[in-house]
């Protein structure tokens, strides 16, 4: 008897925690039901109330992988930071709302969207076709390329030196479909290794483990001359890319909002502030 | 040239407050659990051990799913389930600590059901002669003897516990490991990384002399 009590008691506990939990989230709203399918061509005409929902709520919630710099990660505060947490914070101030961080797990970064946990992906996004089929992005704000970093006492010059040699990438990054596209270049490999982070990459990298790194050139730049390394990239890129803000589909209203206020801070400069702080020059492409 | 904006050397004052910051997240999750799957784990034991196929199938099919399949998988499909087809909201911590709940529950309840399958049957038989309920055999005879033998396999699972609740990063947790993580890129160093390993031996430290306390007390008697 007090046996089977406790236990109903337990079962109850376990199931209150998951119900409050439900209550204490109220982000997430039906009108992702449409786009959540992840079809594409979803009925946005219907209800495309997202720049709505986001004022009404007064908080736009950006997922991010909180371990890409110099985009988006921690400082030595352990405060996200990042060029693109910039960007953000100044389109929610011009909008009227709050930013909120919210970092997840990158490989989830589309589920954790159309499950309406954050509103948006702002992490060094790249825009590609396999993308669009399930992100609604912005227009582009800043350029970026594929590109192959080495050892600087490898001795290797061109990518026609990787031949037979290990190359290490982020799993599920736009360096992993920028091989795929490449498939002469990927046949001439010996070995492709993923990890999940472009850290653990040069980690690869320093280790001797692999022998060349594939990985976006704005992120390759930034660690080389952090942490001061004795690494080269090579000239041939194997992408050229943009970055843009990853919405769900259908979520046109917001979209549109983000890109005209982009708009306004490159009109008033504000864009090529922010860019000169961490990367000393202009590298946003919006006009 | 790109200039970035340079990191100074690491800040350990701040690295330390981050990696307990998750610390603290780690211990959430593993106190609510064990609270919550141990209880669970007697409730699906008994279960399964019921005569009737009916409550004993289902209980079967729920042990093997939950301890066949990747608990970062499980992880992943109630976090993302029941928001996408379903269209219920769950808010992370609640869905980890449910997530990892029931599946500690499906391997506390066949700990407990081996010790419980190993007291001899001639207790159950004396017992009934004496004039015992089962709930009373259970709970004054049986019961004791098992908790007293499942000790050391449960202070392992728990261990394990405290190091599984790393994969609650896979849904946006912010616990140590992912917090070390972070850390990592940011100083493109392993020392969060080493930090971070300190703080789960500490933690593991303090369960496993928990429960060699514990198991100390219930040496009363032997067998």
């Amino acid at each position: 008897m007090k046996k089977g009590i406790s236990l109903i008691l337990a079962m109850l506990m376990a199931g209150s925690i998951l119900i409050s939990g439900c209550s204490a989230s109220t982000r997430t709203t039906s009108a992702d039901s449409t786009a959540a399918d992840g079809t594409e061509g979803t009925t946005a005409a219907a209800a495309d109330d997202s720049l709505a929902k986001v004022q009404k709520a007064g908080v736009l919630i950006l997922g991010l992988d909180s371990a890409f710099p110099p985009m988006g990660f921690v400082d030595e505060n352990n405060n996200i930071v990042g060029f693109d947490i910039d960007l953000a914070r100044e389109v929610c101030s011009r909008m009227g709302v709050e930013l909120k961080l919210q970092p997840i797990d990158w490989s989830s970064n589309i589920l954790e969207l159309n499950s309406g946990n954050i509103d948006c992906i702002w992490n060094g996004f790249t825009i590609s076709d396999e993308r669009k089929a399930e992100v609604n992005f912005s227009d582009p704000y800043m350029q970026n390329r594929q590109v192959v970093i080495v050892s600087g006492d490898s001795g290797i010059t061109a990518l026609s030196d990787l031949k037979g040699k290990t190359l290490c990438l982020q799993t599920g990054s736009s360096a992993a479909d920028a091989l795929a596209a490449n498939a002469d270049f990927k046949a001439s490999l010996g070995d492709v290794v993923e990890v999940n982070d472009n850290v653990t990459a040069f980690m690869e990298l320093d280790g001797k483990t692999s022998d060349a790194l594939l990985m976006d050139e704005i992120v390759a730049a930034y660690y080389i001359t952090q942490n001061k390394k004795d690494y080269v990239i090579l000239d041939e890129s194997l992408a050229d890319e943009e970055y843009g803000v990853g919405f769900r589909l259908g979520d046109n209203t917001l979209r549109d909002e983000v890109n005209s206020q982009l708009k306004a801070m490159a009109a008033d400069g504000t864009l090529k502030k922010i860019s000169d702080t961490w990367f000393g020059k202009d590298v946003t492409v919006i006009d | 040239m790109i200039n970035y904006v340079m990191l100074s050397a690491i800040n350990y004052p701040a690295l330390i407050q981050y990696l307990a910051e998750g610390t603290l997240t780690v211990l959430e999750l593993f106190f609510l659990t064990i609270l919550l799957s141990l209880p669970l784990g007697l409730l699906v034991a008994r279960l399964r051990m019921s005569r009737y196929k009916v409550i004993q199938l289902p209980v079967k099919l729920y042990l093997l799913i939950m301890r066949g399949t990747p608990l970062m998988l499980q992880l992943v499909f109630f976090m993302f389930f029941p928001s996408m087809v379903l269209h219920i909201p769950v808010a992370r911590l609640p869905v980890a600590v449910f997530s990892f709940t029931i599946n500690y529950a499906a391997y506390f309840a066949e700990i407990y059901r081996g010790s419980i399958e190993s007291i001899p049957a001639g207790q159950q038989e004396a017992a009934y002669v004496l004039g015992l309920s089962p709930m009373q055999t259970f709970m004054r005879i049986t019961l004791p003897q098992v908790v007293k033998r499942i000790v050391p396999a449960i202070a392992s699972e728990s261990m394990t516990l405290v190091k599984d609740t790393a994969l609650a990063s896979v849904i946006g947790v912010a616990e140590l490991f992912k917090n070390a993580t972070s850390l990592k890129a940011t100083y493109a160093s392993v020392i969060p990384f080493a930090v971070a390993a300190v703080f789960y031996l500490i933690m593991n430290s303090a369960v496993a002399l928990f429960y060699s306390r514990v198991e100390k007390k219930m040496d009363y008697y032997k067998g």
